[in-house]
C-alpha cells in the first residue's frame, strides 16, 4: 500500500518536473551540511565568498592528497613491530645431547680395520719422504681397492702452468690434494686442493669412512653408538633427579646416537618459571674419549643443542661444544620470533606451502629452514648422482651413496656441493617459518671436577656404570643449561586488523582536521549527488515528454501554430517550458497566482535564523 | 523616510564600512556563536536559563583545554621513534675476521732491543720478591744494581710505598724519599687490602718542574711491574720503524697452519696484513682489499671460516704478555679492528667454535636523536683510514689532545700529520704528560666524549663461543704429526699442542636481523592526530581555526578600531562645531550596522544584511524586493508572476 503510494507520488513527481533546481540545490547543501568550508561561502560577502571559496577547494585537495598518502602506505604493508620484553612461564627448551665422535671405536674397528691400515700407511709415506724403511715390510700387504676410488696425491705447483701430481704410494711432494674421479670418463676428473695435509686427510677418511658405513643398516650403527646409561651419568632438572630415560634417542648422522630431553613428542612439554642455573637442567656426561675414531673428528667433547620442541637438531649449525673436563654453564635468553604471514612477508606456517619435500619428515619433526634446505640438496642430489648422501634422510626409493654401487658419486657430491647455483635455487624455494624461537646462550666454563673434590668424585661414577673402567679426568663432562627466562623478547609484528584501525583512524583524522568532516558527511555529499541524478532524470523525461507532445501536435496539428508563437519560441528563452507547462495546466486547471510549490523556500533561503521553520515549511 | 539619502551620504561619508558587519563586539560574538561550525558556542547562546548557559560556558571552555593539552603533547611527541625489528633469511656476506696473536713480536727477534730493559725488570723483580728472603740477597742484588748504572731505573724509578707516612723507598737504591706531589692509586682504594707494605708504584715527573711529580702506586707488584714494563717498552718501540717492526713479528706463514672456508681450501693470499700497535701483525681474513667480499649461502660450521693456528709459546715476552693464546675479532670489512677493546680470545689446545648471528641497526639522526652518518660533521680528524664509528673518534680526538699538549703522539694510535711518536730521546717528559691526559681523558675533562658522537648505523655479530678439547686423545698423535708435516718446510720440530688453536667461525643461521627506527610520526599522522583530537572534543576543523582568527582576530580588531575612530573623529568634530551639531550625529553613530534599516553599505548585500534588514512580511508597502531575488528570479521561470505570488504568500 505504501510501496503503491510511494510509486504514485514519484509518478507524480515525473510529471511535475523537479521540485527544485540544480542551484537550490547546491545552495541548500551548502546551508546545511555538516562539513565545515561550504556554509561560509553562502553566509559571508562576496570578497570572503571568494576566500571561502578558495580555501574550501584547497582543503578539499588536501584532504584527498593526504588520504592518497595514507591509502599508498597501507598498500604498501609495511610490517611494524611490536618488541614485548617480559618474563613469564615458558617452555624449557629441547636439549640434545651428543658425543662429537659418531661411533665407538671398538664397534666399528672392522668395519674400518682396512680404511685405517690405508690412512696409516698413507701418512707414513707422507711423513718419511724417503721410501724403503724397514717398517715397511712389516706391514700386510694393502688393500689398495679403496685406494683407487678416491687417491690422495700430491700436487707440485712448483711450476704454475704444469703440476705434477704425484700418488702417494709412488713417490713424494709438497702439496696435499684430494682426487674425485667420475666414474664415466677418466678425462672426468677434478683435483680437490688443500693447502694443508691435515686437512686433507681428514676430508678423504670422511669421504671414505661414509662410503663404508652407509652400507650398515640403521639399527646396526645405532647398536654402534654410544647407549644413553653409557653417557648420562646424572642428570638433575630443576630440584627433581631425572635418568636416561627422561630422553629420547634420535639418530644423527653427523653425530651418531643424540638424546633429546623434553622433545615433547610423547609427553607435555616441562614448563620453566624460575630463572637460573639452580632450576634448569644439569647433566653429567661421559665422552670416553679413548674410545674416539682417531680420524674422523679430532675435537673432543660434547655437542649440545637447545632448540624448540619437536624440531630436529641441526647440531652443525647450532650446536655448542661441551669441554671434557670442565663444568659448562649455559645461560639461555629465549627470543620468540613470530612473523605476518602473506602480504606482509614470505613465510609458512608448517612448510606445506614449500615446493620441497621434508624429508624430515619422517622424524616427525616440525617445519624448519634448515631441514628444508638440507632436504632441497639431497632431492637435488638423488636427482642428479642417484643416490642420496649419508648425512641427510633419504628420499623414498633411493638409496645411501657407497663406492660400490656408484662409483662416481663423491664427485658428484663435490661439485654439487660446490656448485653456487644449487644452493641459490635452495635459498629461493625455501621458506623461513613464521613462528621462530631463538636461543641466545651465554656459555662460560670452569674446571671440573676440582682437584680437591677429584678424588670423591670419580670412585662415584665408577660404582655407578658398574664397574666399567674408571672414566679419566679428561672424559667427563659436566654440563648445567640453566635456562634465563629473564628477558623473552618477543618482536611480533601486529596483526592486520590493527592495521585497518590505523588507517581508518587516520582517514577520519584528516578529514576531520582540514574540513570537520565524517563518513556523515560523505553521505551527504552523495545524497546530493543523487538528488541532482535525480533533476537530471527528471529533467530528461520531461524534456522527452516535451519532444514527443510536439512531434504529436506536428502530426496532427490541432491548429497550426501563429506567428507570433513561432517568433515568441526562438526569441523567448522562457517560452520553451510552455509547451511542458501546457500538460499540467490540463491536469490541474490553473489557478492563476498560485505560487509554484518551491517558491517559498527559495525565498527563505537567506534567511539563516528561520531556516529551520522554512526547511518545515518547504517538506 | 525623508531624509534617507542624506543620512545615508553622510554615513558613507563618515563611515567607511568594510569587513565586519557587526557594530559591536558583543554583536559579532553572537553572531559567530550562531554560525560557527564548532559545537559548544551555539549551544551557549541558543541556551536558556543562567545555569544551563554557565554549564556549557564551562564545557565549551573544558573542550578547548583538553584540546590544548592534547595537541601539545602530540607535538612534544612528534620527533619520536619506532623500533621496527626485521628477521630475513638471505645469502649473508661474510664479515672480515682478523686474528692476532696475543704476544706482539717474536722474543728471540725483539732481543736486541729488549735485553737491557729485560735483565732489569728481572733484577728488579728478584728484589721485590727477595725482601722478605733474607736481608743478604737483597744487600747484594742492591750492590749489583749500584754497580751498573742503569738508565731504565733513573728515568722511572719503582718505589714501594709506606701507605700513609708518605715516604718511599727507592727500590733500587734503597733510599727513603717524601712523596710530594699527588698519589694516584691505580687499582682502587677500596679492594686494597689495608697492608701497606704491598704498596708499590712509580713516580712520574715533570722534567722541565722537577718538584711537580706524580706517584702511581698499585697493590699488587705484578701490575706496577708490568705497567712499568710497558711504559719502557711503549717508549723503546717507538723508536723502531714501521717496517722493522712487521718483520718482528709474526708472517702469515707463522701464524696460520691451515686455512679451510666454505669448504674449500684457502691460504695467505686470503689475507691482508695489518700492523697493530700492540698486537704486532694480525691477519684480516676477507677484509675486501681486493674488491670481492665473499658471502656464505649456507650456514653452520662447515661452510664458515675454519683455521689453526700456530701460536709459539715459546716465543712469548715473559714481562709483556702473561696469557697465550690468540685474539679475534669479527667486524665490518670498513670497520677499523678494536683489538685491544673488543677482541675474543681464544686457546690453545682447543678448537673454539664461534657461531654469529648478524645484527643491522640504524638510528635516526636529527633531530631524533644525537648521531652522525658518516662522521663528517664532527670536528675530530679521523686518523683511522676507515668509516667513522664513535671508538675511532674518541681515540683520535685523544691522539690529537696528546700531540697539542705534549709535542708527540702517543704510541698505541695512528700518527697524525706532522707528529711523531713520543719517545725519551726527543720528549723526555712525554710520559707524566700522557699519565696527565689520560686521567683527563678518563674523567671526561678533555671533551672528547662530548664532541663525540655515536654511528647512526652499524653491523653488529653477536658470538656464541664455545671450546672443545682438540686435539683429542686418540688423534693427536697423527694430528700434530701431519700439521709439523704441513709447517715441515721450515720448522723441524715437532709440535706441541699448545702451540696449536683451532678456530672456527660461521654464521649460526643465515638470519639477518635488521633493527631500525623510523619516525612515529610523520605530518600526515601528526595532522590526522590533531584532526582526531579538534574533531572529538568539538567537532572543529582548521576551518574553525579560521573561522576564529577571522572573528576574533581580524573582525573584533577592526570593530574596536572602527570604535576608535570614530570616537577621535567626533571629538574632533565636537572641537570644531562647538557642539553645534551634536545630537543628531550621535543617533547617527547609534543607529549604524545592522540595526539601522536603511544603513546600506556601498558592497553589496549579502545574506548577513539580507537578514538583519525588515522583512518583506513586516513593512507590507509594496516596495523593492530583497536585492538578491533578482539572481534567483532570473533562473525560474514565473518572471511575470513574482509580485503575486509575493502577495499570495502572505494571505
Amino acid at each position: 500500500m505504501n510501496l503503491k503510494k510511494y510509486l504514485v507520488r514519484a509518478l507524480h513527481r515525473l510529471q511535475k518536473g523537479p521540485g527544485y533546481t540544480y542551484k537550490e540545490l547546491l545552495v541548500w547543501y551548502c546551508d546545511n551540511t555538516n562539513t565545515h568550508g561550504p556554509k561560509r561561502i553562502i553566509k559571508e560577502g562576496p570578497k570572503k565568498k571568494l576566500i571561502w571559496f578558495f580555501l574550501t577547494l584547497l582543503f578539499a585537495s588536501l584532504v584527498f592528497w593526504q588520504w592518497g598518502i595514507l591509502i599508498n602506505t597501507y598498500l604498501s604493508y609495511n610490517v611494524t613491530s611490536s618488541l614485548s620484553i617480559g618474563f613469564k612461564t615458558m617452555k624449557f627448551p629441547a636439549v640434545t645431547i651428543c658425543n662429537a665422535n659418531p661411533f665407538k671405536y671398538s664397534e666399528v674397528k672392522h668395519l674400518l680395520k682396512e680404511l685405517d691400515r690405508l690412512i696409516e700407511a698413507a701418512l707414513e709415506r707422507i711423513l718419511q719422504p724417503t721410501p724403503g724403511n724397514s717398517s715397511e715390510n712389516t706391514s700386510a700387504p694393502l688393500n689398495l681397492e679403496l685406494w683407487n676410488q678416491i687417491p690422495l696425491v700430491l700436487i707440485d705447483e712448483h711450476d704454475k702452468d704444469n703440476p705434477v701430481i704425484l700418488d702417494i704410494f709412488e713417490t713424494n711432494q709438497t702439496a696435499g690434494g684430494n682426487e674425485t674421479c667420475s666414474h664415466q670418463g677418466s678425462d672426468n676428473c677434478t683435483y680437490r686442493n688443500f693447502t694443508s695435509a691435515a686437512q686433507a686427510v681428514t676430508e678423504w677418511y670422511i669421504l671414505q669412512s661414509t662410503s663404508i658405513l652407509s652400507k650398515v643398516p640403521l639399527h646396526e650403527r645405532i647398536r654402534m653408538g654410544y647407549q644413553a646409561e653409557d653417557m648420562i651419568l646424572a642428570c638433575l632438572y630443576g630440584a627433581e633427579p631425572c635418568n636416561y630415560k627422561n630422553f629420547t634417542q634420535i639418530y644423527h648422522p653427523d653425530h651418531g646416537n643424540c638424546y633429546i630431553f623434553n622433545w615433547g613428542m610423547d609427553e607435555e612439554a616441562l614448563n620453566s618459571s624460575n630463572p637460573g642455573a639452580e632450576f634448569g637442567l644439569k647433566l653429567i656426561l661421559d665422552i670416553s674419549q679413548q674410545d674416539y675414531i682417531p680420524y674422523l673428528s679430532s675435537a673432543a667433547g660434547a655437542r649440545l643443542m637447545l632448540h624448540q620442541q619437536k624440531s630436529f637438531p641441526f647440531l652443525k649449525d647450532q650446536g655448542i661444544y661441551a669441554m671434557a673436563g670442565t663444568e659448562t654453564s649455559i645461560g639461555v635468553l629465549v627470543d620468540e620470533l613470530e612473523r605476518m604471514g602473506y602480504p606482509y612477508s614470505d613465510c609458512t606456517m608448517n612448510g606445506s606451502d614449500v615446493p620441497v619435500k621434508n624429508l624430515y619428515s619422517q622424524y616427525n619433526t616440525s617445519y624448519s629452514i634448515q631441514a628444508c634446505l638440507r632436504s632441497c640438496f639431497q632431492n637435488h642430489m638423488a636427482e642428479i648422482c642417484g643416490c642420496g648422501h649419508y648425512m641427510f634422510p633419504l628420499p623414498e626409493g633411493v638409496n645411501y651413496c657407497n663406492n660400490e654401487d656408484n662409483p662416481g658419486w663423491a664427485y658428484c657430491y663435490s661439485s654439487l656441493r660446490s656448485s653456487i647455483k644449487q644452493r641459490q635455487i635452495c635459498i629461493d624455494s625455501c621458506k623461513e617459518t613464521c613462528n621462530d624461537t631463538q636461543y641466545k646462550m651465554t656459555i662460560s666454563m670452569a674446571d671440573w671436577p676440582s682437584e680437591a673434590s677429584e678424588v670423591t668424585l670419580i670412585p662415584c661414577f665408577a660404582t655407578d656404570i658398574d664397574g666399567s673402567p674408571l672414566p679419566g679426568t679428561g672424559t667427563l663432562s659436566n654440563v648445567r643449561a640453566g635456562v634465563q627466562l629473564r628477558g623473552s623478547a618477543a618482536s611480533a609484528h601486529s596483526a592486520l586488523l590493527p592495521q585497518i584501525v590505523w588507517l581508518l583512524s587516520s582517514l577520519g583524522g584528516q578529514f576531520g582536521f582540514w574540513m570537520g568532516g565524517s563518513v556523515l558527511c560523505l553521505i551527504e555529499f552523495g545524497e546530493i549527488i543523487i538528488d541532482s541524478l535525480w533533476i537530471t532524470i527528471i529533467n530528461v523525461i520531461g524534456w522527452c515528454k516535451g519532444l514527443k507532445q510536439r512531434r504529436a501536435r506536428a502530426r496532427y496539428p490541432d491548429a497550426p501554430p501563429t506567428v507570433s508563437e513561432l517568433v515568441e519560441a526562438h526569441t523567448n528563452l522562457g517560452f520553451q517550458h510552455e509547451p511542458a507547462a501546457v500538460p499540467r495546466d490540463e491536469a490541474l486547471p490553473p489557478e492563476p497566482g498560485t505560487p509554484p510549490p518551491n517558491y517559498d523556500s527559495l525565498r527563505v533561503q537567506p534567511l539563516d535564523v528561520l531556516g529551520a521553520d522554512s526547511d518545515a515549511e518547504t517538506e | 523616510m525623508p531624509g534617507d539619502g542624506s543620512i545615508t551620504a553622510r554615513l558613507k561619508r563618515t563611515l567607511p564600512v568594510r569587513g565586519p558587519q557587526a557594530p559591536t563586539l558583543s554583536e559579532l560574538m553572537r553572531w559567530y556563536c550562531l554560525n560557527t561550525n564548532t559545537h559548544g558556542c551555539r549551544r551557549i547562546v541558543v541556551s536558556r536559563g543562567r545555569l544551563r548557559r554557565l554549564l556549557w560556558i564551562l564545557l565549551t571552555l573544558s573542550a578547548v583545554g583538553l584540546i590544548l593539552w592534547q595537541c601539545a603533547e602530540l607535538l612534544m611527541n612528534y620527533y619520536s621513534a619506532s623500533v621496527s625489528v626485521t628477521v630475513q633469511f638471505q645469502k649473508l656476506p661474510f664479515p672480515a675476521v682478523t686474528i692476532c696473536n696475543i704476544n706482539p713480536y717474536k722474543y728471540s727477534a725483539m732481543k736486541e732491543y729488549l735485553s737491557e730493559l729485560d735483565k732489569e725488570t728481572k733484577k728488579a723483580l728478584e728484589t721485590f720478591y727477595g725482601f722478605s728472603e733474607g736481608k743478604s740477597k737483597v744487600r747484594r742484588s742492591v750492590d749489583e744494581w749500584n754497580s751498573t748504572g742503569s738508565n731504565f731505573f733513573q728515568q722511572i724509578p719503582l718505589l714501594k710505598v709506606e701507605d700513609f707516612s708518605r715516604t718511599a723507598t727507592d727500590l733500587r737504591s734503597g733510599q727513603k724519599r717524601k712523596i710530594e706531589g699527588s698519589v694516584f692509586h691505580k687499582d682502587s682504594s677500596i679492594v686494597n687490602s689495608g697492608d701497606s707494605n704491598d704498596i708499590i708504584g712509580f713516580q712520574l715527573c715533570d722534567a722541565n718542574n722537577s718538584s711537580e711529580c706524580a706517584l702511581y702506586t698499585f697493590s699488587s707488584g705484578v701490575n706496577a711491574i708490568q705497567e712499568w714494563y710497558k711504559l719502557h717498552y711503549m717508549n723503546i718501540m717507538a723508536q723502531i720503524p714501521l717496517e722493522t717492526k712487521e718483520k718482528l713479528s709474526y708472517s702469515a706463514d707463522d701464524l696460520l697452519l691451515t686455512c679451510f672456508f666454505d669448504g674449500l681450501s684457502c691460504d695467505k693470499r686470503h689475507f691482508t696484513r695489518f700492523h697493530h700497535p700492540l698486537h704486532g701483525n694480525c691477519y684480516t681474513f676477507n677484509s675486501g682489499e681486493n674488491g670481492t667480499i665473499l658471502s656464505t649461502s649456507t650456514g653452520g660450521s662447515e661452510y664458515g671460516l675454519q683455521v689453526v693456528l700456530y701460536i709459539d709459546e715459546a716465543d712469548y715476552n715473559p714481562f709483556l704478555v702473561t696469557s697465550s693464546g690468540a685474539k679475534i675479532i669479527v667486524h665490518d670489512q670498513n670497520e677499523y679492528p678494536f683489538i685491544e677493546d673488543i677482541g675474543t680470545e681464544i686457546e690453545t689446545a682447543a678448537a673454539t667454535s664461534i657461531g654469529m648471528h648478524f645484527t643491522r641497526s640504524r638510528k635516526l639522526s636529527k633531530p631524533y636523536s644525537d648521531c652522525t652518518e658518516t662522521g663528517a660533521d664532527i670536528p675530530v680528524e679521523n686518523l683511522y683510514n676507515k668509516s667513522y664509528s664513535l671508538q675511532i673518534c674518541l681515540h683520535s680526538c685523544f691522539q690529537k689532545a696528546m700531540v697539542e699538549s705534549c709535542g708527540c703522539a702517543q704510541y698505541a694510535q695512528p700518527l697524525p700529520t706532522g707528529a711523531e711518536y713520543c719517545n725519551y730521546k726527543k720528549n723526555p717528559n712525554w710520559m707524566y704528560c700522557y699519565y696527565r691526559l689520560h686521567e683527563k681523558f678518563v674523567k671526561e675533562q678533555l671533551g672528547c666524549q662530548q664532541i663525540c658522537k655515536d654511528a647512526c648505523s652499524f653491523k653488529e655479530w653477536a658470538l656464541t663461543t664455545s671450546i672443545a678439547q682438540w686435539p683429542s686423545t686418540v688423534s693427536e698423535d697423527w694430528m700434530l704429526r701431519v700439521l709439523s708435516w704441513d709447517k715441515g718446510q721450515k720448522l723441524n720440530k715437532k709440535l706441541n699442542k699448545t702451540d696449536l688453536a683451532n678456530l672456527m667461525v660461521f654464521y649460526k643461521d643465515l638470519n639477518e636481523r635488521f633493527i631500525s627506527e623510523n619516525p612515529a610520526n610523520t605530518l600526515v599522522i601528526l595532522l590526522s592526530n590533531f584532526g582526531g583530537q579538534l574533531g572529538l572534543w568539538m567537532s572543529c576543523s582548521v576551518v574553525c581555526v579560521i573561522e576564529i582568527v577571522e572573528v576574533f582576530f581580524i573582525d573584533s580588531l577592526s570593530i574596536v578600531m572602527r570604535r576608535q575612530w570614530q570616537r577621535a573623529k567626533k571629538w574632533w568634530n565636537d572641537r570644531k562645531r562647538g557642539g553645534s551639531g551634536k545630537a543628531p550625529q550621535a543617533s547617527d553613530v547609534e543607529r549604524q550596522g545592522h540595526d539601522n534599516p536603511v544603513c546600506i553599505d556601498e558592497d553589496l548585500p549579502t545574506f548577513t544584511t539580507a537578514l538583519r534588514l525588515p522583512l518583506p512580511q513586516d513593512s507590507p508597502l509594496p516596495r523593492t524586493p530583497p536585492p538578491n531575488y533578482s539572481t534567483l528570479r532570473l533562473e525560474t521561470a514565473f518572471t511575470e508572476q513574482l509580485p503575486d505570488t509575493l502577495e499570495l504568500g502572505q494571505h
